[in-house]
């Protein structure tokens, strides 16, 4: 357990160095800096404040994950929500469930509405030209019962495609709004739940 | 509805691609729905005019041929006594598999293989006395056909292997494979626009006879038994000559024991463009 303010402010800036831009960072040193100051002046110990304040390295997860989370809704990418969610499952264990799970689940379901639309943008032109060429009478693989018709199916399959991309697009920024707002919240009661404790 | 880009507002990729082409994203959706819709309906409106749709009672819906690889249409001609037969196959364009072991008493057993079921090809019988005349020809495009044409064809025919037989084989465009080793034969006519054939004579023990195998345009293999008396003409264009376990004159092979004297088989080939291959097994 750490026992002395400089030993409490090593770690956090240990933890938090290359993580949150160097301003943020000794603003919130100094506010812990201040917080020692105000209490070593009431009378209180070193070792006391600093486990009023909870160990530095939860601390520094919970600074961290709060700071990915606001990026990524600052800044919308795959890469951003998926810091945010790997910083939001170092906050403990249960959120391999709560986090994890919904999130592999909201990839696979986007992937798979995207590969589905690509596949239906691929084999609708493809199936297309094998109804012309079924039209027009040129030897090749028959693969519709009725060519004319199969020629507005491959259109249809086509633009089908295509709307499957968009909504996976759609979708995508959906969940990425309802997924900040989910860790943010997330956070929100772990923090809650440590200030009770 | 035009979308805005403001320096301090973040733009997706996706964004900044519709701001770029001017593409309003409701008006897009809109356009695709649509078109899905219609093509859709007029698809099944076409189906449901041609009677594919909705579908015969028992008969599962598919918007795509069934296909016949898996129900091919067979068809035997029973050989009824015949004592020497002709054989007149002809394939527009497809693979063409030609070779003995017909069924006890059939004369030809031809299976086709296609997707169409409608492309079965027209089959002709004709005894006359002691001969039987046998036909087997595709239809060909008569016409563009809008709701049901062509698909590749797999021809397989077993022919009888004691008949004495003319055979005339005929294939516009495709792959020919011949294994006519134990059939009896008495002339063969091999005419191939485009495509490889293989001729595989190498087990033939039947009468003699006279060949003629004019190919346009792939490669042709000839295996003839290594201990026959027969004598191969080539006559080519553009390609390789090869010959194996044959002896070679020029663009001529005879077998070791060749004899003109005895009773000779004659194989003539003509090659437009691509290799040949005669070799004796």
């Amino acid at each position: 357990m750490t026992q002395t303010e400089q030993e409490y402010i090593r770690i956090l800036r240990n933890r938090l160095e290359g993580v949150l831009p160097r301003e943020d960072l000794e603003d919130l040193l100094s506010d812990y800096s201040e917080h020692f100051r105000i209490g070593k002046a009431s009378g209180r110990t070193e070792e006391d404040l600093c486990r009023s304040l909870g160990s530095p390295e939860d601390v520094a997860r919970e600074v961290k994950a709060t700071h990915l989370v606001k990026k990524a809704e600052k800044t919308r990418s795959c890469r951003n929500i998926f810091h945010a969610v790997i910083a939001t499952l170092g906050l403990g264990l249960f959120n391999l469930v709560f986090v994890l799970v919904p999130f592999i689940f909201l990839v696979v379901l986007l992937a798979v509405i995207f590969l589905l639309g690509v596949a239906f943008a691929v084999f609708g032109p493809a199936a297309f030209i094998f109804s012309l060429l079924q039209i027009l009478g040129i030897p090749s693989f028959a693969i519709w019962q009725s060519p004319l018709a199969g020629a507005f199916f491959s259109i249809g399959i086509t633009s089908f495609g295509i709307l499957l991309i968009v909504a996976a697009f759609y979708l995508a920024r959906f969940f990425y709004h309802l997924g900040i707002r989910y860790l943010t919240w997330n956070i929100g009661v772990i923090k809650g739940a440590e200030d009770i404790s | 509805m035009k979308p805005e880009v403001t320096g301090d507002v973040y733009l997706t990729r996706g964004q900044r691609f519709l701001a770029w082409s001017k593409i309003n994203p409701a008006r897009l959706v809109m356009w695709l729905v649509a078109i899905t819709i219609v093509s859709f309906a007029l698809g099944f409106l076409i189906l449901a005019l041609s009677g594919g749709f909705p579908p015969a009672a028992g008969e599962p819906f598919s918007l795509f041929r069934n296909s016949g690889i898996h129900a091919p249409g067979s068809t035997v001609i029973m050989s009824d006594g015949a004592g020497r037969g002709d054989v007149t196959v002809t394939l527009g364009a497809g693979k063409l598999d030609l070779l003995g072991g017909a069924p006890a008493g059939a004369f030809m057993e031809a299976t086709v293989f296609s997707k169409a079921p409608e492309w079965q090809p027209d089959i002709t019988r004709n005894l006359n006395g002691s001969s039987l005349h046998v036909a087997i020809t595709e239809k060909g495009h008569t016409a563009k056909e809008w709701f049901a044409v062509d698909s590749p064809n797999h021809w397989e025919i077993r022919l009888d292997d004691t008949i004495p037989l003319d055979l005339d084989v005929n294939v516009g465009a495709g792959d020919s494979r011949l294994n006519l080793g134990t059939l009896n034969l008495t002339t063969l006519s091999v005419n191939n626009g485009a495509g490889d054939i293989r001729i595989d004579l190498g087990s033939y023990h039947g009468s003699r006879f006279d060949a003629e195998i004019v190919n346009g345009v792939g490669d042709v293999t000839l295996l003839v038994p290594r201990y026959s008396n027969t004598r191969i003409e080539i006559s080519r264009g553009v390609g390789d000559l090869t010959g194996s376990g044959l002896i070679r004159e020029n663009d001529s092979f005879t077998t070791a024991g060749y004899t003109p004297a005895l009773p000779l088989n004659t194989i003539r080939v003509k090659q437009g463009v691509g290799s040949i291959l005669v070799e004796a097994v």
